[in-house]
């Protein structure tokens, strides 16, 4: 099995449009969330989300092509025969919006069909790719597909990339299903009462570790270990005893050959609603038992970014190993109840080489990576 | 090495229900699905069914015909057994019907009950739900034409070990004339169990197998689309 070296990474969030930008300003605890001005969100529980600045296109087409190209602008050259893999809920969600609406919209990019021919013109790509959408687990998903695809040999190198917007559909859904705090997320807090939607996107450029290093190339990190389970309990409610995850968590550890005592930090998913940061508490202490380990989430920061959230968060994952520090989880103020895992509104240093990062989403998906970081 | 076995199949079409072991040809022409009701799918009341959309009905029908097809509809415990399906269109039909309950001249007051199936994937949890299948659960936007993506994830996460068991298929519904222009190629449901061939018990429809291409081999020979796989695979069966 070859080994899955992380190459190159970008990241555009509310909080910046690279990923040194939004590095810099989770360990300042800051966050994008703020009143939308894009549409009228007057109508639902909250008018904040966290949206990027200055996004513009001509008329009838996306905002997911500027963010794109904002996202690759200046990433490096791709390596022949390289594949694509992305990872999107709703794409052009505001393409069919205008068009239900009836304003001028590309009709073409309202199937992912679209984003994707664009993104493999755009990186000069032979072949268009796939996306994979496995609802808010979309991009963890994702970068275990392509971790598969080279740790087989079926690949040499696979592009990730992870896009999802900010749009009344997404908003008014939400806010439906009552969701949303209008206070902001504050994941794994007590007082915790729903999450902040997000727009964002990340490129993760996944080689094989014998192709990479036949460049020179020694990469930033490596993912060692990923692993998926549904619940088979609830559509859109995770299962209160963390069944899947504790699953996802598990399988993801015997892929990379590690036990629980070798993970040193914890990016959860933490959307900030009541039932998903239980569940996750849930599910991180039957994996970890008494172990503490540093825990955050970065959705108080840059919201709940959807089918980007988990591209980004192995971005700034391996910055965390890199670094050795764990962001701030943003927004958290009290514990909540159940939880022994020391979740801070400060950065938290951390210790040894893996990260597990985890995502869930409706429909009962989970999905669990261990990322490991270079050695100095 | 021997690659998967088709342990069963379970459609949606045009020309309605069905599955392989009670068809004797595969008929596929264009046209509208027909409504899909619980009666069709569910000999018993089912709470869920009815509150579906149509595409989320059309996918749950198709993975409880595969299922029972394959004999393995009833279960007891939750087993590891995956979902993937690919998709064109995703689940469109179901965001135009969600979004007209946003607009203001549809009332303004968005449906809860709608907006958790505008995801391609809840079919496929509903289905985990009713089936106790705990697998990776994913659906593959593709271009190809072929609607064969979901048929080759599968078969490549069976190879890599993932698990024993995958439901793979295609799912495609028309926007109609909500959204013209948008047409997949293939409409409907379909869906195959596919099991590791040292795993199955099943009398099934022959095995699948990956070429180093990316080429779908039924039995060793290459297949070019979804259609011809079924029919390939009915014909190796032969009349029940």
């Amino acid at each position: 099995m070859s080994e899955v070296l992380i190459t190159a990474t970008a990241s555009i969030t509310g909080l910046g449009p690279d990923l040194d930008t939004t590095w810099r300003r989770l360990l300042a605890g800051e966050t994008a969330v703020r009143p939308i001005l894009r549409f009228d969100a007057g109508r639902y529980s909250t008018r904040n989300a966290s949206w990027i600045e200055g996004l513009e296109t001509r008329g009838d087409r996306s905002l997911l092509y500027p963010l794109l190209e904002r996202l690759l602008d200046g990433f490096v050259p791709l390596p022949p025969g390289c594949r694509l893999v992305a990872a999107t809920t709703k794409g052009c969600i505001d393409t069919f919006e205008r068009v239900r609406k009836g304003l001028p919209g590309a009709v073409d990019d309202i199937p992912v069909s679209g984003p994707l021919a664009w993104l493999a013109a755009r990186l000069g790509l032979d072949d268009p790719g796939v996306n994979v959408n496995s609802a808010c687990a979309s991009s963890t998903m994702a970068v275990a597909r392509a971790a598969a695809m080279i740790a087989s040999g079926r690949a040499d190198a696979v592009l990730v990339v992870c896009m999802d917007l900010v749009s009344e559909f997404i908003l008014s859904g939400f806010s439906s299903l009552q969701a949303l705090d209008p206070a902001g997320c504050r994941p794994f807090d007590r007082n915790r009462n729903g999450l902040s939607i997000g727009e964002g996107g990340a490129a993760l450029l996944m080689m094989s570790a014998e192709k990479a290093r036949g460049k020179g190339i020694r990469g930033i990190g490596s993912v060692v270990g990923w692993g998926a389970a549904n619940d088979a309990t609830h559509v859109t409610a995770p299962a209160r005893d963390g069944c899947g995850l504790i699953q996802a968590i598990r399988l993801a550890m015997a892929k990379a050959s590690i036990g629980p005592d070798d993970i040193s930090a914890i990016n959860a998913h933490g959307t900030g609603t009541v039932y998903n940061d239980a569940m996750e508490a849930t599910a991180f202490e039957s994996v970890f038992g008494s172990r503490r380990i540093p825990l955050n989430s970065l959705k108080g920061a840059i919201g709940h970014t959807m089918g980007a959230a988990g591209g980004i968060e192995v971005a700034v994952g391996l910055r965390s190993l890199a670094d050795r520090t764990l962001p701030p989880t943003t927004g958290f103020g009290e514990p909540m109840e159940r939880c022994g895992f020391p979740v801070s509104p400060l950065p938290q240093p951390i210790g040894g080489r893996y990260l597990l990062s985890t995502n869930s989403g409706f429909g009962g998906i989970n999905a669990a990576l261990v990322l490991k970081g270079n050695p100095e | 090495m021997t690659g998967p076995v088709v342990a069963g199949i379970g459609w949606i079409t045009p020309q309605g229900p069905g599955r392989g072991r009670e068809a004797r040809e595969f008929p596929m022409t264009p046209g509208p699905i027909p409504p899909v009701n619980r009666e069709d799918v569910f000999p018993e009341p089912n709470l869920r069914f009815g509150r579906l959309p149509q595409y989320s009905r059309v996918g749950l029908a198709a993975i409880a015909f595969a299922l029972r097809d394959a004999g393995m509809e009833q279960w007891k415990t939750k087993r590891f057994a995956g979902l993937v399906a690919s998709t064109r269109a995703g689940c469109l039909v179901t965001d135009i019907e969600y979004y007209n309950t946003v607009l203001p001249e549809g009332g303004g007051l968005p449906s809860p009950n709608l907006f958790s199936s505008t995801l391609p994937t809840c079919f496929l949890g509903e289905a985990a739900i009713q089936f106790g299948l705990t697998g990776p659960t994913l659906i593959v936007n593709d271009p190809a034409k072929d609607a064969l993506s979901g048929v080759r994830m599968a078969l490549e996460s069976l190879s890599w070990g993932e698990c024993g068991t995958m439901l793979a298929g295609h799912i495609d519904l028309p926007a109609g004339p909500a959204i013209p222009g948008i047409s997949p190629p293939w409409t409907g449901g379909l869906f195959m169990v596919l099991e590791n061939a040292r795993d199955s018990i099943a009398n099934g429809y022959g095995t699948l197998d990956l070429s180093d291409g990316g080429a779908v081999l039924h039995n060793g020979i290459g297949v070019p689309g979804l259609n011809e796989l079924v029919r390939a695979c009915l014909a190796f069966r032969g009349p029940s």
